[in-house]
């Protein structure tokens, strides 16, 4: 801590050499310059500013040629170098605000205080966290999650299970091998642990506490952050190997666009489109589910879940709003691959649990798949 | 009840750090964690120097109680944030919240109360952070609100020690209308400074907050 004490001061004062070169006196520069200076004057990369007449700076600066006005800035028709200098604002003796507006910003000052962000006096940005994460988040995550299982719900009550036309033949074809099988209930089996303990940490508030108490809540909570925490980075492996093992079958094929454009009757069995191993939509949850999405909850989740690395917080806001974000369309998008993998379509869950499939089954859903395996 | 606050002077303050030394003396804080520290904005520039100390403020509308998983934070009837270290499940969403970096959490090299370390897997343990030296759900003055939260000065009458042994009077706590008399007499005689530092953030606009300065007795909203 003592060597970055110094490098803040030596930094502070190289910071202040710098500020009180390029305006009078340089009495607010320094660390406010960082802040203030730049994002309330973003400076014109060449321009000459020590020539600009007094009083003209909106000439340029009027939110078309150059940087106005921020929509947040207070009323005022004073020209701009009654508070402002190309570098900084302008010392005005007997007036802090300047100072603490720039404190607002977020710069990192000078403290004896060890840590991260110790030396930073307001952080802002946790405000809008906050209304994020409480407002459309939790609201919309919430509204997804109830009316994509009515959806469902309703679908299934509709048109009932996806049922084969022929007889089933009694000669099984496999389908799927041990390490696929593997390899898929361990990304299963994580991305359910993980749904659930998420959506635990996130609706858990407002729907269980009011049912079982602060404390059951806690101990169910504090359960919840700890396996959503080990079983992440598990999961994170189950899907690199997944994308490893699975990608091959997924590679787009012209087939695929003609499935893709008669899916409503295919999916209600109305119409037979060959496909190979996976089909359109399977292919679609393996690249915008499994490996887009895999990614985005990986890689944002990681950062949330090992905070060793000094990352800031506005770092952790933003992972965390895309981790909500992702998790949530995730969630939604998997119901719809859980309901095609079970109760939506006869036979498919018995093909990922015995790795089999009967050659009728074979047949009517992965034609071409079912040729290159017979030939 | 007196709705309490704290108030830096940044004209005041020296940044000697006694009100930092104070509190981690009294509470028995453990290392690595800051309850209060002292931020110097523009150090070592004549004139344009000033300090601050900062801790939690107990917010009006408290970012960390508003999203905190498992609704863990109390506001008391002064107006004084506190949480229960029971229910902390230590998920860091209070210090994502807050604006002014007051959740601490024991990590590397720290433990738990009882003992237990916390810093495998970068895993936070229970937040701590300032209390305004009003303890916690326990009993007051108990063994086991100390060793959770540290000492309970405003159930024996006292206001929180840093502001009270701070040599110069810089940091205040307590009762927030008498705070913004003793503030706008200063300001009142050496004519400059009146905005309150971190009073906007903490306890909502100027026009809102309980009437800086006014007599009347005004009763702070504990939602």
């Amino acid at each position: 801590m003592v060597s970055r004490a110094l490098f803040l001061s030596v930094w502070l004062a190289l910071c202040s050499v710098a500020g009180g070169a390029s305006i009078n006196g340089g009495a607010f520069a320094a660390a406010a310059d960082d802040s203030a200076g730049t994002q309330a004057l973003g400076q014109a990369a060449g321009f000459s500013h020590p020539e600009v007449a007094p009083g003209t700076c909106s000439t340029c600066h009027d939110g078309m040629t150059a940087t106005g006005m921020s929509a947040n800035h207070p009323a005022t028709t004073a020209s701009c170098d009654t508070c402002h200098s190309t570098a900084s604002w302008i010392e005005q003796p007997l007036n802090n605000a300047p100072v603490w507006r720039a404190v607002r910003y977020g710069a990192e000052h000078s403290t004896q205080a060890s840590g991260r962000e110790a030396g930073v006096l307001i952080q802002s940005a946790g405000e809008t966290w906050r209304q994020i994460r409480n407002g459309p988040i939790t609201l919309y995550g919430g509204l997804v999650l109830i009316l994509v299982p009515i959806a469902i719900g309703l679908f299934y009550q509709w048109k009932g299970p996806l049922q084969l036309h022929g007889q089933p033949t009694g000669r099984l074809v496999q389908r799927f091998s041990y390490w696929e099988r593997l390899i898929h209930w361990s990304v299963a089996i994580t991305f359910v642990v993980l749904a659930v303990t998420g959506i635990l940490l996130l609706f858990g508030r407002s729907l269980l506490i009011p049912l079982i108490g602060h404390a059951a809540f806690a101990w169910f909570a504090q359960v919840a952050k700890n396996l959503h925490n080990l079983v992440g980075p598990l999961f994170i492996v189950s899907v690199a190997c997944m994308f490893v093992m699975f990608v091959r079958d997924n590679v787009w094929h012209g087939i695929d666009w003609q499935w893709l454009k008669k899916a409503p009757q295919v999916l209600s069995g109305k119409a037979h489109v060959p496909s190979g191993k996976y089909n359109a939509a399977e292919k679609g949850w393996f690249w915008g589910g499994v490996a887009f999405l895999g990614l985005v909850v990986g890689i944002s989740g990681l950062i949330l879940d090992f905070p060793n690395f000094d990352q800031t917080r506005a770092t952790m806001q933003i992972a965390n709003i895309v981790h909500g974000v992702g998790a949530l369309i995730f969630i939604a998008a998997s119901l719809g691959h859980i309901y095609m993998g079970t109760i939506g379509t006869e036979g498919a869950y018995q093909a990922m649990r015995t790795g089999y499939v009967d050659e009728t089954w074979a047949k009517e859903h992965h034609e071409i798949w079912f040729d290159e395996v017979k030939s | 009840m007196a709705r309490m606050k704290f108030l830096c002077d940044a004209e005041r303050c020296i940044e000697c750090n006694a009100c930092v030394t104070a509190c981690k003396n009294e509470h028995e804080v453990p290392w690595g964690i800051n309850r209060r520290r002292v931020v110097t904005i523009n150090d070592g520039q004549v004139g344009a120097e000033k300090s601050m100390s900062v801790a939690c403020m107990h917010c009006s509308d408290a970012p960390c109680m508003a999203v905190c998983p498992v609704d863990c934070f109390y506001k008391t009837e002064d107006g004084v944030v506190l949480h229960d270290k029971d229910l902390c499940i230590g998920c860091g969403y209070c210090f994502y919240a807050c604006p002014f970096g007051a959740p601490q959490f024991p990590a590397s090299n720290a433990s738990t109360p009882d003992g237990r370390a916390t810093d495998w897997f970068g895993a936070r343990g229970k937040m701590d952070k300032c209390t305004f030296c009003a303890g916690g759900p326990e009993e007051n003055g108990s063994e086991a609100e100390f060793s959770k939260y540290g000492r309970n000065r405003l159930s024996e009458g006292k206001l929180p020690l840093c502001a009270e042994m701070c040599s110069t009077k810089a940091l205040l706590g307590g009762d927030g209308d008498i705070l913004a008399d003793i503030y706008r007499e200063r300001v009142t005689v050496r004519g400059k400074g009146s905005e309150v530092w971190g009073w906007g953030t903490a306890y909502g606009k100027p026009e809102q907050q309980s009437d800086a300065g006014s007599a009347g007795k005004q009763t702070e909203r504990s939602s």
